[in-house]
């Protein structure tokens, strides 16, 4: 059998990544040895929350989130699922909600042996209305304090109204409180300041990363993005993802001088919208750089490039997490789109039809529709799932890239 | 199964509860001069509509399942079944109103103003109900969706006609609350028709016809309440569920022997419940009742805030199970369902989860349902 040609080049990073993310799991599990002493509280938060403000107060956070695309990765998704579902809870919830309740109930099996209880829940609904159904089990499950920040749906494209903003500032004000009472700490608005330079310095770097695929070829394809999202997403607001993404830019700027290209050969530019397919990311990518197609820039991983407003520390946090691109309506995510097309001379996008993911799904075709009549590129839309690999039909998939990959010009 | 007609036959109302079934293209031929505005959830402000001199009426989905092209499969059939309707041009209505409720309806109100109309109002209320500055901020929020409905009627806001749209709101719900206390005493399937009248028909002719027939019921309806008495006194459950586009699952009921105690859909007495004040300010009034509605899965205001309250509707009414309708691919009440059904049968209250794609219920689902009730 004759040793196929590699059309992917590998990071060196990821093995940092692998070693910064083990070390992330292993004190998580092993929290329950030192977060009491040090008196570090261990909170479960969704992605879109403002971590900042946890982290003021010294809060251990884990991202059920990022643990379901490593459930996803690690292929054992649907199995977590099942055991959700054999409780009730119905196959169309989200997989993420479905395999984090699996590991809650059945952790035997899962990566890292599971989850470490929390004293705490934060759940921000500006992804979406389902982290506060699945947090609101989570709460009832472990009897822990839920704090929720509601942020308003911004229906017209641009800046969340005043109002809105006022109302999601007084529910931070409150969870500060809140905190207070249960870490003991005084809520300390220089180290917030503190926290949010950090944040924002890593916000920057993935920033820079992210535009350094604007180069032709791209040094990066969207799996790299995606796995090198993690640190961002679990780590944002440390000295730790400061000095990840100082390491990962290093090696893109390396590669830039180079001229190296992430997919050999790039022919074709693309752009991502969804969540990845964490238990194919590889393999569905790979039907794309075989043929010399690159992702070069995606909206997903995009969600944390957005800088923190400046002004008032709490009130940026109150307009930057309400403003989130999930929040926002067609208009704005289109004209994202749009944007990113020019910026980063994509030739057609992808977009993938998430089961789990209502909010990102619902809109896609109405967007393609409006891209594609805006930008003049192609858009193919994919019916699959993030997490749960019985959503994902791999020939009807594969038949539809080969058609819309042929139809790009050559 | 639908002599609950005859209840209402040659009254007033009897016109209107006809209108709840008609297809939407016929609402201007039937209330000639009247200017209707299309909603879809029940935190749809339906005074401040009024105020402006529209007749708001309610969105539901058609008996047949839509495919629209702009959504998914994945997708409720609420959702599927309007926009079909929508893009199909059965909907002459120029101005819609959202409510931010769900992913669903919150993706629907975008893709709406491309597919349908581009004269949609949204108004997203809090969706935790008791955080701090909930109050304030719904206010503001239905202060802001005022001043773009007075952009669009072209006609000046004035207190008082808002004052006035509260008021026969008010009344409606007033008389809904009697229609309520007739309930043991009236075919469940007819009690749904009214209360789903009520959202689709000019609100003063619904007060008035409701007036006429709310002496008159239980006389109608004597015979077969006295039927029910004794021994031969129906089963009684507590429906709890989304929208209901028909009156077909209290129709199933009756049918297998079992009347409907409370109806806490949102198609039905979820919708009218609590009052507005009068007095002060009208905003804030508003806001108020929102934020004191009986609970909705779309809602936060705790862990136990659902449970409780149904809870205590059963108790309060009598009803011996209760029946969880879910739609298929709705999620909050399918988020809902698991760790409701587990609280309310650990209080002592057999409960049933009745998954459906629409609200028309199969020949499974009967036999399913009639086991669940030879059980009780």
């Amino acid at each position: 059998m004759s040793k196929t040609k590699k059309s992917y080049l590998p990071l060196k990073t990821t093995s940092h990544l692998r070693r910064t993310m083990n070390k992330h799991y292993l004190l998580a599990r092993y929290h329950r040895w030192w977060g009491r002493p040090l008196k570090r509280p261990l909170a479960w938060v969704t992605s879109g929350a403002p971590v900042e403000l946890l982290r003021v107060f010294n809060i251990f956070t884990v991202y059920p989130e990022n643990y379901g695309a490593v459930c996803g990765t690690a292929r054992v998704a649907q199995e977590l699922c099942q055991e959700a579902e054999n409780r009730g809870y119905s196959q169309d919830l989200c997989s993420y909600a479905r395999s984090n309740l699996g590991v809650v109930y059945a952790p035997k099996g899962a990566p890292a042996g599971g989850l470490p209880a929390p004293d705490l829940l934060v759940a921000c609904n500006n992804i979406c209305g389902t982290v506060l159904k699945w947090y609101e089990e989570l709460a009832r499950h472990y009897r822990v304090p839920l704090f929720v920040i509601d942020t308003p749906f911004v229906t017209e494209a641009g800046e969340p109204p005043e109002h809105a903003v006022r109302y999601v500032l007084e529910q931070f004000r409150e969870m500060t409180a809140g905190l207070e009472k249960l870490t003991g700490r005084q809520f300390q608005p220089g180290a917030l300041e503190k926290t949010l330079a950090l944040s924002q310095e890593a916000v920057g770097l993935w920033r820079e990363i992210r535009n350094l695929c604007r180069t032709r070829p791209s040094p990066l394809n969207i799996p790299d993005m995606f796995l090198h999202l993690a640190p961002i997403v679990v780590m944002r607001g440390t000295e730790e993802a400061v000095g990840y993404y100082r390491r990962l830019l290093s090696e893109v700027q390396e590669r830039v001088r180079r001229g190296q290209a992430a997919v050999a050969g790039e022919k074709h530019r693309l752009l991502w919208d969804n969540i990845a397919i964490w238990y194919r990311l590889f393999g569905f990518f790979k039907m794309f750089s075989e043929r010399g197609a690159c992702f070069v820039v995606d909206t997903y991983a995009g969600g944390w490039t957005v800088e923190i407003l400046p002004g008032d520390p709490l009130e940026s946090l109150a307009r930057t997490y309400t403003g989130i691109f999930l929040n926002q309506g067609i208009d704005y995510r289109a004209q994202d789109i749009v944007k990113l097309i020019k910026e980063f001379g994509v030739d057609g996008f992808v977009m993938h039809s998430n089961r789990s993911c209502k909010p990102y799904s619902l809109v896609q075709e109405e967007i393609r529709r409006r891209v594609m009549a805006a930008a003049g590129v192609p858009g193919l839309l994919i019916e699959a799932d993030m997490a749960d690999p019985r959503a994902y039909a791999e020939e009807q998939v594969r038949t539809r890239v080969q058609a819309f990959l042929e139809a790009l010009p050559a | 199964m639908d002599h609950w007609r005859d209840l209402i036959a040659g009254t007033g109302m009897e016109k209107l509860a006809a209108a709840a079934e008609l297809p939407y293209r016929a609402w201007s031929e039937q209330f000639p001069g009247g200017r209707p505005f299309a909603y879809f959830c029940s935190y749809w402000p339906e005074e401040l509509t009024m105020a402006f001199g529209w007749e708001p009426v309610r969105i539901f989905p058609p008996a047949k399942a839509g495919t629209p092209a702009r959504l998914p499969t994945y997708c409720c059939s609420v959702a599927r079944g309007c926009l079909e309707q929508g893009e199909r041009g059965d909907l002459p209505f120029r101005e819609t109103g959202f409510v931010h409720t769900c992913d669903t309806m919150q993706c629907l109100s975008q893709i709406w103003r491309y597919a349908v109309t581009d004269v949609t109002v949204s108004f997203v209320p809090p969706v935790t109900l008791n955080a701090p500055g909930a109050l304030r901020y719904c206010a503001a929020e239905l202060e802001r969706i005022g001043r773009q409905l007075e952009r669009l009627s072209g006609r000046a806001f004035h207190p008082d006609d808002l004052r006035r749209a509260i008021a026969l709101n008010n009344r409606v719900r007033g008389l809904v609350q009697r229609l309520e206390e007739l309930r043991p005493h009236l075919p469940a399937a007819l009690v749904a028709r009214l209360e789903r009248t009520a959202q689709v028909v000019p609100r003063s002719l619904y007060a008035k016809a409701l007036e006429e027939i709310l002496p008159v019921l239980p006389k109608r309806a004597g015979e077969e309440a006295e039927n029910r008495r004794g021994k031969n006194r129906l089963r009684r459950v507590l429906i709890s569920g989304a929208v209901l586009e028909n009156e077909e699952i209290p129709g199933l009921l009756a049918e297998l022997g079992v009347g409907v105690a409370a109806d806490d859909t949102c198609t039905g007495y979820r919708h009218f419940a609590g009052l507005v004040e009068e007095t002060g300010d009208l905003f804030e009034a508003l806001a108020a009742r929102i934020l004191q509605r009986p609970p909705c899965p779309c809602r936060h205001q705790g862990l136990a805030a659902r449970r409780d309250y149904l809870l205590e509707l059963a108790r309060s009414r009598g009803a011996e199970a209760v029946i969880l309708i879910l739609r298929k691919y709705c999620d909050p009440h399918a988020w809902d369902a698991v760790s409701l059904a587990q609280g309310l049968r650990a209080a002592g209250l057999p409960v049933y989860v009745l998954e459906l794609e629409g609200a028309s219920p199969g020949g499974q689902e009967k036999t399913r349902l009639q086991a669940f009730l030879e059980c009780l």
